[in-house]
């Protein structure tokens, strides 16, 4: 078991910079999700770590080893691919076996590790099947057991679930975290969904364009998202966010939000943050949070969806749409107005020109 | 009964050719397929039954009556008896059996090098590739000259041999009883190598890159992970590459028959240049036709071989 630290980690590929200077901690026994959507450079940064690509400059230190020049078959990491890479050609038992076995342990020894690992994994009966013909979580099963016989400190997963189906994925999620929970490995888990970084990870390490945004706790990152990118891509519909203006009332702080009219005054904290800002604001709010109100914003109803249980519904539109999400149906419909307003304390606000959240305190 | 076959066909495409029962099927299938059958059958069966005709009698194009009166010479299976006995048979299938057992591993193995090189990038590889595969667009008859020209004894062979050794080289390449086997072998494992390399190739890059990586981060070193990754998983191509080129390399003729015609006295005579001796120099068409025969037996039971093999190595993990 070891801690990861990624100290200023560029990756460019010819002109292409995949990574820009990246830092990270990762500790011991971590579940670390790297979220973000694709060409992010999450997968760059996992396989320098897995030591498939040499970073450009930057060091990556597992505990207090530099990992500069090991080569990946050295490096203790155990690697989920996204497609499991099981051999298929072998039987689930030699599968198992084969780190070891490559390694040059003795036949006694290799026969109790696996079956050690089997056992410890619900794959006893099926050693001696060939692995081709295998359901996508017995395959899961066989790549994190194929690797966790090898006892590495760090396992790394790439993407694993994204080929299974929605409804297995919820099977496979629980799976995986028990899983974790047993090794108490280290575990650097790359996604772009973020209901699996949300559910797994114990905190998530949300990456666009090469730019690590923000790193926290699942509730961290959907409750105070660092910046307007993380607040959008974070939650299922995203943030909302209106442009404004701050401007002094009676009532205190509030945003003028232009045709839309101006927000209930911000609490105390944040309208004495906001005050140190100069130029436009973006207004955020989740739908989730989004409550119908006597007063509030008064918006047009464009579009209704039914979830199931959940109905989103689309307001105003352009610049200024804002969804909500209602956990019961609501008596709205297309083209009547709904007067929203989001609690005062989960409002959250964002300086226009830098996309940086503004925050109290 | 009826309402289910009706949802069924106007569900499906072309429903209205559909037939009602899978065994009307099957009988229409044949008829429609009948006439394509029957001139496959002739085309493969014909020749063989007609050579296993011949085999068994004295006829000859010069025996006056056609081929289907043979029988009228029918030698009480003598053809077969006498090649039991004929050492020029026995030694011709030693030769080619020698000649295979040479060309076969060594474009096997060239072609196996080849293609683990030309699997990953490098500079020029394009080119390379193109240069690579010219050996085998070459008329085999053209081959045969080339070589015939490369190896005469003041051929550029020699030329280079002697740059190397310092001191004018003077081999007898063609006419050394020797020599004269080893030349043919050079041209043929440089006009087959490239097949070798080709279908090897088309392998390699089919072995998932992956399974390669995952094999690396369990720490298997390159050897290893070509033994126990590579090698597994191009099992099935290996064996059709193998048995192509022992099948092919079994019936070796022009190449080596412009090189030498089978010479000097019967140094590279293989099975196939005896054969065309008998027939069209002997003009014995009985014998001929028996020894094709045997040929042909020997030949498939490498083919059924191989194909058993592969169908065992798609079953059974390694």
């Amino acid at each position: 078991m070891s801690a990861i630290h990624l100290q200023n980690l560029v990756k460019k590929f010819g002109d292409f910079t995949a990574l820009k200077t990246m830092d990270l901690e990762i500790a011991d026994s971590e579940f670390m999700a790297l979220l973000g959507p694709s060409g992010c450079g999450k997968s760059t940064t996992m396989n320098m770590i897995a030591g498939m690509e040499e970073p450009t400059s930057g060091k990556i230190l597992f505990g207090e080893r530099d990992m500069a020049g090991v080569p990946m078959g050295r490096r203790g990491v155990g690697f989920v691919f996204q497609n499991y890479a099981i051999f298929t050609h072998m039987t689930v038992r030699q599968n198992l076996a084969y780190g070891p076995r490559m390694r040059g342990a003795a036949k006694a020894e290799i026969d109790r590790r696996v079956g050690a690992i089997a056992e410890m994994l619900q794959l006893s009966p099926l050693l001696g099947h060939k692995a081709d013909r295998l359901s996508v979580n017995i395959l899961q099963r066989v790549a994190i057991g194929r690797s966790a016989i090898m006892e590495p400190a760090i396992f790394l997963l790439d993407e694993p679930l994204s080929n299974v189906d929605a409804a297995f994925r919820a099977v496979m999620r629980t799976e995986l975290k028990q899983l974790q929970r047993q090794f108490r490995q280290t575990m650097v888990y790359v996604t772009h969904d973020q209901l699996e970084a949300m559910t797994m990870a114990d905190r998530i390490a949300v990456m666009d364009h090469g730019v690590l945004q923000q790193v926290g706790t699942p509730l961290e990152v959907y409750n105070n998202p660092a910046n307007v990118f993380v607040a959008r891509f974070i939650g299922a519909p995203g943030m909302n966010l209106l442009k404004g203006r701050p401007a002094e009332s009676d009532r205190g702080l509030v945003i003028d939000l232009g045709p839309l009219g101006v927000t209930p005054p911000l609490p105390d904290e944040l309208a004495t943050a906001l005050r140190t800002v100069r130029g436009d604001v973006l207004y955020g709010f989740r739908p989730e949070q989004v409550t119908l109100a006597e007063r509030g914003l008064s918006m047009p109803v464009s579009f209704v969806e039914r979830i199931g249980a959940r109905t989103i519904v689309h307001l105003g539109e352009g610049e200024g749409a804002v969804k909500a999400v209602f956990e019961n149906g609501v008596g709205l419909s297309v083209g009547q107005a709904a007067v929203v307003a989001p609690p005062a304390s989960s409002v959250r606000v964002f300086d226009a020109a830098t996309g940086l959240a503004v925050r109290a305190g | 009964m009826s309402a289910v076959t009706a949802t069924i066909s106007e569900d499906e495409m072309g429903a209205r050719t559909k037939p009602a029962t899978p065994d009307e099927g099957a009988r229409l299938g044949f008829r429609l397929t009948l006439p394509a059958q029957i001139l496959v059958l002739f085309i493969s069966a014909f020749p063989l039954l007609m050579q296993l005709y011949i085999s068994v009698t004295d006829w000859s194009p010069l025996s006056g009556i056609g081929w289907w009166n043979a029988w009228e010479m029918w030698n009480s299976f003598a053809n077969y008896t006498d090649l039991a006995a004929d050492t020029r048979f026995w030694s011709a299938l030693q030769r080619t059996a020698i000649v295979m057992l040479v060309c076969v591993p060594a474009e096997f193995l060239l072609g196996l090098a080849l293609a683990t090189l030309f699997a990953d990038d490098f500079p020029g590889k394009r080119i390379f590739y193109s240069i690579l595969l010219m050996p085998m667009m070459v008329v085999p008859a053209v081959a045969g000259y080339m070589f015939f020209m490369l190896f005469q004894s003041g051929g550029p062979v020699n030329d280079i041999l002697s740059r190397i050794v310092g001191t004018p080289v003077t081999i007898a390449w063609l006419s050394d009883p020797n020599l004269a086997l080893i030349a043919v072998m050079v041209a043929d494992i440089w006009q087959w190598t490239p097949l070798m390399f080709l279908i090897l190739l088309a392998g390699l890059v089919g072995v998932p890159e992956d399974q390669m990586k995952a094999a690396t981060l369990l720490g298997a070193d390159a050897w290893q992970r070509f033994t126990t990754i590579v090698l597994p998983k191009m099992k099935t191509i290996i064996i059709i590459a193998l048995a192509i080129r022992v099948i092919e390399n079994f019936k070796i003729f022009d190449t080596l028959y412009i090189m030498t015609g089978g010479g000097p006295g019967v140094a590279t005579e293989t099975i196939s240049v005896y054969i065309y001796k008998v027939t069209t120099q002997d003009l014995i068409w009985g014998y001929g036709a028996a020894i094709a025969l045997a040929i042909l037996i020997v030949l498939s039971i490498v083919a059924v071989y191989a194909m058993k093999r592969m169908a065992k190595a798609r079953e059974v993990p390694a």
